[in-house]
């Protein structure tokens, strides 16, 4: 790499570095495809930390976000207003969280959080019964979701209080080793 | 943690660690904490260095998009074993061909031979003299006397350990990181909570993927809402008679993989060196390989499993003995006939190899036609209930184990191997490519590929390449190399280059060490079986550790239940109890932690 970019400083590369999962390389293209949604709005040079963010309409607009049943729990999620409007430093965080390397514990807490629609941090049957409805795009009868919500409750409540707190989700999900590859956004 | 609280939290770690510095205090946790960080630093710069080859990203991309995680994986796995090649070859290359070609540019061929189309399929003929093989290298010393000698009996020994060596290390490495991300504590079976919280494959983007994921998810659950309880326990006659069925196709799959090694030792024990019939062997091997296999899944239809993993489990079982007893029967016919008949010998079993390469290629190939496209043509025109076909898995992970393991087999005897390997597994890797989007549909059921992937990397460690280590070392050991050709012309085993080497060296005094190590460590029993005594007791001792552990996550499991219905309070009670527990208490410390973070 012989060119010199001036798209951010080293110091700024080596808090990417430090704070997620990706090399100066894939920061880079990430900076690429953030401009690349706004191209009026987002400068090219990050250099003095311009803070633009990108309403939720035009994050979920990207390709591998387009047809995912979540995708707007997830912007949310990242967004620190709670509504959906990333900065760039968001956006690396959101990627960061569902890359590959990212450890098991930290994509528990996030599909936690994702899950939890009223955002009240439990699962109650509610957010099970959205969660199911994105899955299926309401082509079960009422009946059909109330059954399976119920039994996925049954099976998953450890502490008997009819809503799954973190440490029943966080045991669940130790069941299950494909959570590490599936629960993953390629960028 | 938002990216800037992360940031925040990094700035003023780093300017305590500033600040510390200049007050020179409490030296060694800074030393450890900035010996870390820059692991980790070093651990991103080679990442990227990594990611500069980055090769088929989009491809894979694309494949993940369309087909999930599944798939993916056996792109992913086929990516893996070209690196192994790809090292391979450069070793091979750099410290073997090199150093041949320098110093003897132009292989002596005999009058007569030259160079014809057929040679690409059979490697016999005019390649049988150059540096494909491994007759074609020298015995001597080449170079000038003094410093610049480069000695080919070392370089060709070494090269061939020092890459088993790594490839060993590697294999064993991530058979290790996978058994530790996948491992799970209970199994349960693919249930309601499951389905409908951990099924949900976020790297599929394609839009009509994405619809049939979701079509066949809601099949799942209303199969999973109408199933009635099963009985628990069948009535004694049925469960003999499945015993039974079980013992008969097992008996019958291992008969016929020994029937196909046994037929394929007579098949060779026959005519050997006219140079189209050398073809006929690794046609038939190939052709069992290919044909067997589907008579193994034949037997779906008869036998009952209680568990659909177990016959996922079995098919495999029985794949990897009918290959293996194959190789098996191969080698030992190398081994023991060829060795003592032909003079040339290893160059023989080099050919033979780079004939079965070529040939399992050529039915991979055909494999594909026959198994995706006409299957496809099949489902969707002829007979429209079977449908459009899945793409199997196991199946093509298996070839490409068995394939790997040739190659493997294949790196003293040929060490351009590699380079045969290397395009095989790129014109294979774009050829399964267009036949998957072109033929097949992604998977109906949501399986367990993740365990999957710790049971292929096992058994490429296991059966493929400790095989075909063994073998190798069987050869440099106790056969005898053939006296015409090779660079161990003469000595009475490979081994003795070393021990040639060993002498002269004993006659400098600067490299008594080494000398001191190779009689008092390398030959000797008595260190193997100490070292072995050692490994076994700690084998034992971490074994009780964790069957102990185990009793107490399900111990701390019950306890949690207990606690939180008979009181219904926070956590204070829990992290009370947790107190009295002491290995236990990570366990439970890691819950805490958790949930304080997420309500922080």
């Amino acid at each position: 790499m012989g060119n010199k970019q001036t798209i951010f400083t080293d110091e700024q590369f080596e808090a990417y570095q430090d704070c997620t999962f990706f090399t100066r390389k894939e920061i880079l293209q990430l900076h690429g495809r953030f401009h690349e949604l706004a191209p009026h709005l987002v400068p090219l040079d990050y250099t003095n930390q311009p803070d633009i963010r990108l309403p939720l309409a035009l994050i979920v607009s990207m390709p591998e976000l387009k047809e995912n049943p979540f995708r707007n729990r997830i912007v949310e999620v990242f967004s620190e207003d709670g509504q959906g409007n990333l900065s760039f430093n968001d956006f690396v965080d959101m990627f960061s969280a569902l890359c590959e390397t990212a450890p098991r514990e930290l994509k528990t807490i996030y599909a936690f959080k994702i899950y939890d629609f009223n955002v009240d941090n439990f699962l109650c049957k509610e957010d099970l019964e959205k969660t199911l409805n994105r899955l299926t795009k309401g082509e079960l009868t009422p009946e059909e979701v109330n059954l399976v919500c119920s039994k996925a409750m049954e099976e998953a409540d450890l502490d008997g209080d009819s809503k799954l707190s973190f440490s029943d989700f966080e045991n669940m999900i130790s069941k299950a080793p494909d959570f590490l590859s599936t629960f993953h956004l390629r960028i | 943690m938002s990216f800037d609280d992360k940031k925040h939290i990094r700035g003023q770690v780093l300017a305590l660690k500033s600040f510390k510095k200049s007050r020179h205090l409490n030296c060694f946790a800074d030393c450890s904490k900035t010996v870390s960080l820059a692991f980790r630093r070093c651990g991103a710069n080679m990442t990227l260095a990594k990611q500069t080859l980055e090769l088929w990203r989009g491809t894979m991309k694309e494949v993940g998009g369309k087909f999930g995680t599944g798939v993916l994986s056996y792109f992913k796995f086929l990516k893996w074993l070209l690196m192994f090649n790809i090292f391979s070859f450069l070793v091979n290359f750099g410290f073997i061909t090199i150093p041949q070609l320098i110093y003897h540019p132009t292989p002596d061929i005999p009058a007569g031979v030259s160079f014809k189309g057929l040679e690409i399929l059979t490697g016999a003929g005019y390649f049988s003299h150059t540096v494909m093989y491994y007759g074609g290298y020298s015995n001597k010393t080449q170079g000038t006397g003094g410093r610049s000698e480069y000695n080919m009996q070392l370089a060709y020994f070494f090269t061939v350990a020092a890459y088993m060596v790594l490839c060993g290390a590697a294999l064993i490495y991530s058979m290790a990181s996978s058994f530790r991300k996948k491992y799970v504590l209970a199994d349960s079976g693919l249930g309601g909570a499951w389905q409908l919280l951990c099924s949900w494959d976020f790297s599929v983007t394609n839009e009509k993927a994405v619809r049939q994921r979701k079509n066949n998810l809601r099949i799942q659950l209303k199969e999973s809402l109408s199933e009635k309880v099963q009985v628990a326990l069948l009535p004694l006659t049925e469960r003999l008679k499945h015993y039974g069925v079980f013992l008969g196709t097992w008996l019958l799959s291992t008969g016929m993989a020994l029937g196909c090694g046994a037929s394929v030792y007579f098949l060779f024990s026959g005519s050997l060196l006219e140079e189209a019939a050398t073809l006929l062997l690794p046609f038939v091997v190939s052709l069992i390989n290919l044909v067997v296999p589907l008579f193994y899944s034949l037997f779906k239809k008869i036998e009952h499993y209680s568990n659909p993993r177990m016959q996922v489990y079995a098919i495999i079982v029985r794949n990897v003995i009918l290959k293996m007893s194959i190789l098996g029967i191969l080698c030992y016919y190398w081994m023991k006939d060829v060795a003592n008949t032909f003079s040339c010998w290893e160059s023989i079993v080099g050919q033979a190899l780079y004939r079965l390469v070529i040939m399992d290629f050529l039915f991979i190939m055909l494999g594909s036609f026959f198994g995706e496209f006409l299957s496809n043509v099949i489902g969707t025109k002829c007979i429209q209930s079977l449908g459009v076909p899945e793409f199997d898995v196991a199946r093509n992970v298996l070839d490409l184990i068995y394939a790997q393991t040739l190659a493997w087999i294949g790196i003293y005897f040929s060490p351009l191997l590699p380079v045969i390997q290397i395009i095989k597994f790129f014109i294979l890797f774009y050829l399964k490519k267009v036949s998957l989007t072109q033929n097949c549909q992604p998977p109906r059921r949501a399986g367990r590929a993740a365990q999957m992937q710790t049971i292929f990397i096992a058994i490429l460690f296991f059966p493929s390449f400790v095989g075909a280590l063994s073998m190798v070392a069987y050869t440099v050991w106790t056969l005898p190399p053939s006296d015409k050709c090779g660079p161990f012309r003469g000595l009475n085993t490979t081994f003795s280059a070393i021990q040639i080497w060993m002498d002269d060296l004993n006659r400098v005094d600067a490299f008594q060490w080494t000398v001191w190590i190779y009689q008092h460590v390398i030959r000797s029993e008595i260190f193997y079986f100490l070292v072995s005594l050692i490994i076994l007791v700690f084998i034992y001792i971490f074994r009780q550790i964790t069957q102990g552990r185990q009793l107490l996550i399900i111990l701390l499991r019950q306890q949690i239940v207990n606690v939180s219905s008979s009181e219904l309070s926070g956590p204070t009670c829990l992290v009370h109890q947790s107190c009295c527990v002491r290995s236990g208490c990570v366990y439970v410390m890691m819950l805490l932690k958790c949930r304080s973070n997420i309500f922080s």
